[in-house]
């Protein structure tokens, strides 16, 4: 008989144990439809579909679906339409440009409560880049959920297959990330998180349609073949009042093309009633000019490298935006984005879109639910 | 540079955490309301990532994963 209730007794330590690391994943469901919009012609349309199937307490499998609706792709990139590209003969404004991008995520998530493990694979297929790439990250809860660390690595196999006939010099483009991280709960009121990213980048770095464009001679964009950045991030929010929290993230950024950047990013939200939140966010940006980017009109046809990417020149942004969310009854939610967001002037963006900044709005809107 | 990189390292190898204040789990209610977190609005997180990708030279400083495309 003793024996028979020391048995029962650790079955139900082990029931216990189990119940106890049992974690929250739900089969969950989202519908959404993104937008983005500029003045250099370039317009996006972004329905998206995700669904997350619990296979037990700990295992769930996701399938993440975006399709991008593109009126101005890669191709052109949105240039002038009076600018007509010398080197391959076309127009940015033909209908042959449009494009469709289809962007599949499937993924793995394995959650007892302190670890939680994420693994998957990325698709991407346009008319004239394949993207793929493998992740996997791990996070560890610490100290009773109260610091959690995380490591990231992810990699791409990239290629290029340019609409019309050019040999390029390699079609390939092999990224890979590695991201720590640390978040830590401070207060009840207060947490923040650090995160360090190491970024390599190999291939062809540049676009297949960018050209320099002077008196005497045209000459694709070359860039180096290869790219390492270091980015780290420090970002907090705190509760400001019942109603009231701010959130405050700094990034800075330094590659070995020479470019570094600072990012401010503030965002204020406020509970107007016990479901619905908005608020305000204003983000700042700015960074420095490639090592190898020479001002509009300069480059000699003997140069090693082209670029006339505005991306590779300094400039500033700014973006604003408002947040919504709005918690449904039982587990929906609904929430919704709209931002607008401006560069600098720049002498490159004036050149290849014939206007003098970028200016851009872009939306979210996604209603989400357990089933 | 390297000092700013060594400081999350830093952080991973000292525990640095059981020096801090623990919050307990009855003390979270406020941590778990949507305007407490680092993305409050995940699909917005997601598609200005790519945006930022896309009209910027810079990259991460953030622990979510992006997939490569031809915008780039």
């Amino acid at each position: 008989m003793q024996i028979k209730n020391l048995f029962m007794f650790f079955v139900s330590l082990v029931l216990l144990e189990l119940t106890s690391i049992a974690s929250d994943v739900k089969d969950t469901m989202s519908f959404g439809a993104d937008t983005y919009s500029d003045n250099a012609n370039v317009q996006v349309y972004s329905p998206t579909f995700s669904i997350f199937k619990k296979l037990s307490n700990q295992w769930m499998v996701g399938l993440k679906m975006r399709i991008d609706a593109i009126t101005a792709a890669s191709i052109s990139n949105g240039s002038n339409g009076n600018h007509v590209d010398a080197v391959t003969g076309a127009s940015s404004n033909s209908k042959l440009f449009d494009d469709t991008r289809y962007a599949p995520t499937l993924l793995a998530t394995y959650d007892d409560g302190d670890n939680l493990l994420s693994f998957g694979a990325y698709y991407s297929k346009e008319v004239d880049y394949d993207g793929k790439s493998l992740f996997v990250n791990y996070v560890r809860q610490l100290n009773e959920q109260n610091t959690a660390l995380g490591i990231g690595v992810s990699q791409s196999f990239d290629k290029w297959s340019p609409i019309f006939k050019r040999n390029l010099p390699r079609d390939n483009r092999n990224e890979g990330k590695i991201d720590l991280s640390i978040n830590q709960l401070i207060s009840p009121i207060l947490s923040v998180q650090a995160v360090y990213s190491h970024m390599t980048s190999q291939g062809f770095l540049s676009s297949p349609y960018h050209f320099v464009l002077q008196d005497k001679f045209a000459k694709f964009e070359n860039y180096p073949d290869t790219r390492t950045g270091d980015a780290v991030a420090l970002k907090g929010v705190s509760l400001l009042s019942t109603r009231n929290s701010i959130n405050l993230s700094y990034r800075y950024y330094k590659d070995d093309w020479g470019i570094s950047s600072h990012t401010i990013n503030g965002e204020i939200l406020h509970d107007v009633s016990r479901n619905f939140t908005t608020g305000l966010r204003l983000r700042y940006y700015t960074q420095t000019k490639a090592d190898f980017v020479k001002q509009v009109g300069a480059y000699a046809v003997t140069d090693k490298y082209f670029a006339v990417d505005y991306r590779t020149s300094a400039f500033d942004s700014y973006t604003i935006g408002i947040p919504f969310i709005y918690n449904m009854r039982g587990s929906s939610k609904l929430t919704a984005s709209v931002d607008y967001y401006q560069t600098s002037n720049n002498a490159h963006i004036k050149d290849w879109y014939g206007v003098s900044s970028i200016q851009a709005v872009f939306t979210t809107l996604t209603y989400s639910f357990d089933y | 540079m390297y000092k700013l990189i060594l400081i999350p390292i830093l952080f991973f190898l000292t525990a640095c955490s059981d020096r801090l204040v623990r919050v307990m789990p009855y003390e979270k209610e406020y941590l778990a309301q949507d305007k407490m977190k680092l993305s409050p609005v995940d699909a917005r997180a997601e598609q200005e990532g790519h945006i930022f990708l896309i009209r910027e030279a810079s990259a991460g400083g953030e622990s979510a994963f992006q997939g490569g495309c031809g915008c780039r």
